[in-house]
């Protein structure tokens, strides 16, 4: 393990070394420097926080475009002219002399291209830049390390690196974005990927950007996978690592063994696009199904690097604030393996309408064993609740959520993993609902739940618990009239990526867009509840939800190093009926008579 | 005058004027309100009744989990909510026999749902011998169907932003077979009244099948959406059309309609625009993402990356097969779908005729505007 070569080792290690937050005597631009050339995985950790909440911003900004634009159809009026329309950026067209300047003459056309520009951001910004590395990267470094009982992350400098290139691959596509964005959607299916924008290089540097952004996601997990089979504090055995880790250990190997595919495909698209290669494009004998096939072979694992560490999450919250073993460890820990295994062989299931009967008739099969895994893992959560001693917090509020959400988001697969109903829903809203009530009903939910659950332990301060209560409630209300909306415009025949639409679906897009409002609302209530918090939030104690792992044991926030000594894993991390937790009294935590 | 050459040119106009109506004949409000709300309307053909049926056996097994999990889930929450100083009971941490039981039965549920799902698939994509096979092209961004005899659709309506949505006949009560394929990027023909949609794709077949259904005795027609599926860039949610189920009498009538031979060059080619071109060039003179043809024919025309070209039948025939060739200038990054092997030597001739009858005086005169976009962009074109 590497040794810090930091200021605080001057002190030692004793009782008083400081916080890894303390700035002190290092002014303005030596704080800069010190995190800019930390390897720190806490440091690490809090800057990918920051930066993926900056991409979520961005996503969610153009998400609320989305919506706004869809509040009403567009028609032609009386005199020949667009109605309907809310922003027309209009289209870059070259004049006669050569210059570049936007048309803005409101047409169809022209809005359908400004609405294709914005949903493609929000796709892309939210799936690569934002969800893939929220809670891996953000929750997963900062935690991963003191959960284990560890100094740091196997590789410090090689985690620096990731943060690093995750932000190269962001600017990639920020640039693209700011020289007038791509409309090729999120997944770039060719030959539309390949064709779109001939004259400039806004596609590839979007693609490019998704190339760079996996080599951060595949060092992480390497780092990650090293880490949890070198650096277990003594004493914990592999069923004695939280579930969180377990997560985070599969989505690892998801990681480092699917993303070199997606790799590959966009080094190809950006080939075919500059060299005219032929693979892809069928002008030039290219095949354009090849490209869906290599594409969801790594998308359709990343699904689960998106949720299972939300999944991860969600154990560890409700362990916790229902002071109860997790029901069914084994399994949940076998399951999150399971599911990582399955997910690489259900690809397929994107692509119903495209290839033949067989095919489609294995896919469908193998996409309902994906299903099970999924199943029990919600059964063995709520039967977690039985018998609790259950707190009604902003953490565990978000906990129950995401079983009802996702409960949602998995059900609604099961039509879509039938092939018959699939023909009828593919590519259409109810498509579009389910995967956000996986995606944010489900991993996003956890995201915010997580954050409130470690807030205190990272930042050393607590949040005002009301206010995050009803930023929770206006999360949850505002999502579910947002999304479920979609799921009966899907069945009803609203096809997605829609600039416009049929009058009939207008009722049911103007509930939609409301919610997206009040779903705004509430994550701007959570960001003000974070901001006061950390200028005036009471400090926390270390252990503040009377949790069992280890990160409890030290303090909030933790010092530099993590523990002032190597910690020894003497229980479970779900041994309430028999420990009382660090750092708590047990009068505030009392045990049941027959143990104590 | 022009504009409804192609749709009057029948011998007995009265006769299939209902057919031609704007007024849609959209079925809703049948079955009960469950499948309402779901649907819109049960659904009237043996695909989508099939396909209904699953989704409500699916969707009454979600509500009986879902009611039951969430349930537990509330109960036990207020159930067991903590109170201070009270510990939580010790309790079992796993149960080997439940877990197994809630493995094993929601299996078995899965498997049942696998196999309805492709029972139901196969009847979507297994024509049986007797179905009528039409030829579906997706091109950017509208369909063409061409018939078993070599019709193509007529008639036509105006809707949302379009001058023209093409209604396309079938008969009641027959087995039809799609057989598709896209000449430029991907599409998806989604026709939702009969839940079934595939993607079209260049250089390649796919297929798919239905069977109409019986029209009540009160009704001439009934009609159905069609919808592009498949994102395919700036007008896809444009790219939509009708199916519009008639009797089979009616049907050989209006094929017969149709029929293109009686139509004048001019004529012809006035159809051929409608059904490829419309999307991107007007013919009054306003802005598309391509010129206008308005009064366009004879003129010199600038190209991209300099020199000029004389707009003429060479001119014309070259742009519709080979549109890189020589592309105009101020429409830059727009790409043109090469109509080689798309339209025969007839319909190119047409669009020449078409093309020509829309006047060849340069532009400054009267109140249609060719200028526009070329005034907009040569104002901003004096800064640099």
């Amino acid at each position: 393990m590497t040794v810090m070569d930091r200021p605080h080792d001057v002190m030692g290690h004793g009782h008083e070394e400081g916080s890894f937050l303390d700035n002190r005597g290092l002014g303005f631009w030596g704080t800069i420097w010190d995190w800019a050339s930390t390897v720190d995985h806490k440091k690490i950790g809090v800057m990918y926080l920051v930066a993926v909440l900056t991409m979520f911003f961005i996503g969610g900004v153009a998400g609320l475009a989305v919506r706004l634009e869809l509040f009403e159809p567009m028609t032609v009026n009386a005199a020949n002219e667009v109605e309907g329309v809310l922003f027309n950026a209009g289209k870059l067209v070259q004049t006669e002399t050569g210059e570049m300047v936007r048309d803005r003459t409101l047409t169809a056309a022209g809005a359908g291209n400004t609405y294709n520009r914005i949903f493609t951001i929000h796709g892309a910004v939210m799936v690569f830049m934002f969800i893939i590395p929220s809670v891996p990267a953000a929750l997963g470094n900062f935690l991963l390390p003191i959960m284990l009982g560890a100094k740091d992350v196997a590789f410090p400098k090689l985690n620096l690196l990731s943060w690093y290139i995750y932000v190269v691959g962001s600017l990639f596509g920020v640039v693209a974005l700011i020289m007038g964005g791509t409309d090729t959607g999120w997944t770039f299916y060719t030959p539309y990927s390949i064709q779109t924008d001939a004259d400039y290089y806004r596609v590839v540097l979007m693609v490019g950007a998704a190339f760079i952004l996996g080599f951060s996601s595949i060092l992480t997990g390497l780092n990650f996978i090293v880490t949890v089979h070198k650096l277990r504090a003594p004493g914990m055995g592999w069923f004695d690592m939280p579930l969180f880790i377990w997560a985070i250990y599969a989505t690892s190997i998801i990681q480092v063994l699917a993303t070199p595919v997606i790799g590959i495909t966009l080094l190809l698209l950006i080939f075919e696009r500059l060299f005219r290669v032929g693979i892809f494009d069928p002008s030039m004998g290219g095949d354009p199904v090849l490209y869906q096939h290599f594409f969801w072979f790594y998308s359709h694992p990343v699904v689960y690097v998106m949720i299972l560490p939300g999944m991860g999450i969600i154990s560890e919250l409700l362990a916790v604030h229902s002071r109860k073993h997790i029901f069914g460890y084994r399994a949940i820990a076998f399951s999150s393996l399971g599911i990582a295994g399955v997910s690489f062989i259900v690809w397929g299931h994107h692509m119903f309408t495209a290839m033949g009967e067989l095919a489609s008739a294995v896919f469908s099969a193998l996409t309902f064993l994906v299903a099970i895994p999924t199943a029990i893992k919600v059964f063995n959560w709520i039967a977690t609740l039985y018998k609790g001693s259950i707190a009604l917090n902003t953490p565990m509020l978000y906990a129950l959520s995401f079983l009802f959400l996702f409960s949602i988001g998995g059900l609604t697969g099961l039509p879509l993993g039938a092939l018959a109903t699939d023909l009828h829903l593919h590519d259409s809203y109810f498509v579009v609902a389910h995967f956000h009530y996986v995606m944010m009903g489900g991993t996003v939910i956890a995201f915010i739940g997580g954050l409130h659950h470690w807030w205190p332990k990272m930042f050393g301060r607590m949040y005002n618990e009301k206010i995050g209560m009803l930023g929770c409630a206006l999360v949850f209300i505002g999502f579910n009239v947002t999304f479920f909306t979609q799921f009966i415009l899907g069945t009803q025949g609203m096809p997605r990526r829609y600039a416009s639409y049929v009058e009939h679906f207008q009722l049911l897009h103007q509930i939609s867009t409301v919610g997206s409002w009040i779903l705004a609302v509430g994550f701007l209530v959570h960001l003000a509840n974070f901001l006061h918090s950390l200028v005036a939030g009471p400090k926390a104690p270390p252990n503040p939800w009377g949790g069992l792992t280890l990160e409890w044991e030290t303090e909030s926030p933790p010092i530099a190093h993590n523990f002032h000594h190597e910690p020894l894993v003497k229980h479970g991390p779900y041994d309430f009926e028999s420990v009382v937790p660090p750092h708590c009294s047990e009068e505030d935590y009392p045990l049941p008579k027959s143990v104590s | 005058m022009i504009q409804d050459a192609a749709n009057t040119v029948s011998q007995a106009p009265d006769a299939l004027a209902p057919f031609k109506s704007e007024q849609l004949n959209l079925i809703a409000g049948e079955g009960g309100a469950l499948e309402q709300l779901l649907f819109r309307s049960a659904g009237q053909n043996v695909q989508a009744v099939m396909t209904d049926g699953l989704f409500l056996l699916i969707f009454w097994f979600s509500v009986f989990f879902f009611v039951l999990l969430m349930g537990l889930m509330v109960y036990w929450v207020i159930r067991y909510r903590r109170r201070p100083g009270v510990p939580a009971p010790v309790s079992a941490s796993h149960n080997g026999p439940l877990e197994i039981f809630w493995t094993v039965v929601p299996s078995s549920a899965l498997l049942v749902i696998f196999i309805a799902g492709f029972r139901g698939y196969m009847s979507k994509v297994v024509a049986p011998t007797d179905a009528i096979q039409l030829n579906v092209t997706g091109i950017k961004w509208d369909w063409n169907i061409t018939y078993p005899n070599g019709e193509r659709s007529a008639y036509s309506l105006p809707m949302g932003t379009k001058k023209a949505v093409k209604i396309f006949v079938l008969p009641e009560d027959t087995s039809i077979q799609l057989l598709m394929q896209s000449k430029d990027v991907i599409h998806a023909f989604w026709v939702p009244d009969y839940r079934t949609k595939m993607d079209l794709y260049p250089n390649r077949y796919t297929t798919y099948t239905f069977h109409t259904e019986k029209l009540r005795d009160d009704e001439t027609y009934r009609d159905h959406w069609i919808f592009c599926a498949e994102y395919c860039g700036d007008q896809h949610s444009e790219m939509y059309g009708i199916f519009r189920v008639v009797r089979k009498a009616d049907y050989d009538k209006i094929l017969t309609d149709w029929s293109a031979g009686s139509l004048s060059c001019e004529e012809l080619g006035q159809l051929v625009y409608k059904n490829n071109c419309i999307s991107c060039h007007t013919v009054d003179g306003g802005s598309g993402i391509g010129p206008t043809w308005l009064g366009a024919f004879g003129t010199t025309r600038a190209l991209e990356g300099g020199g000029s070209v004389l707009i003429d039948e060479n001119y014309i025939r070259e742009s519709i097969l080979y549109p890189q060739a020589k592309r105009a200038a101020g429409f830059s990054g727009q790409n043109m779908t090469p109509f080689l092997g798309v339209l025969s030597d007839e319909e190119i001739a047409g669009v020449i005729c078409y093309y020509k009858s829309l006047g060849s005086q340069p532009a400054g005169g009267g109140e249609a505007a060719p200028a526009e976009s070329g005034a907009a962009a040569g104002g901003s074109s004096t800064g640099g």
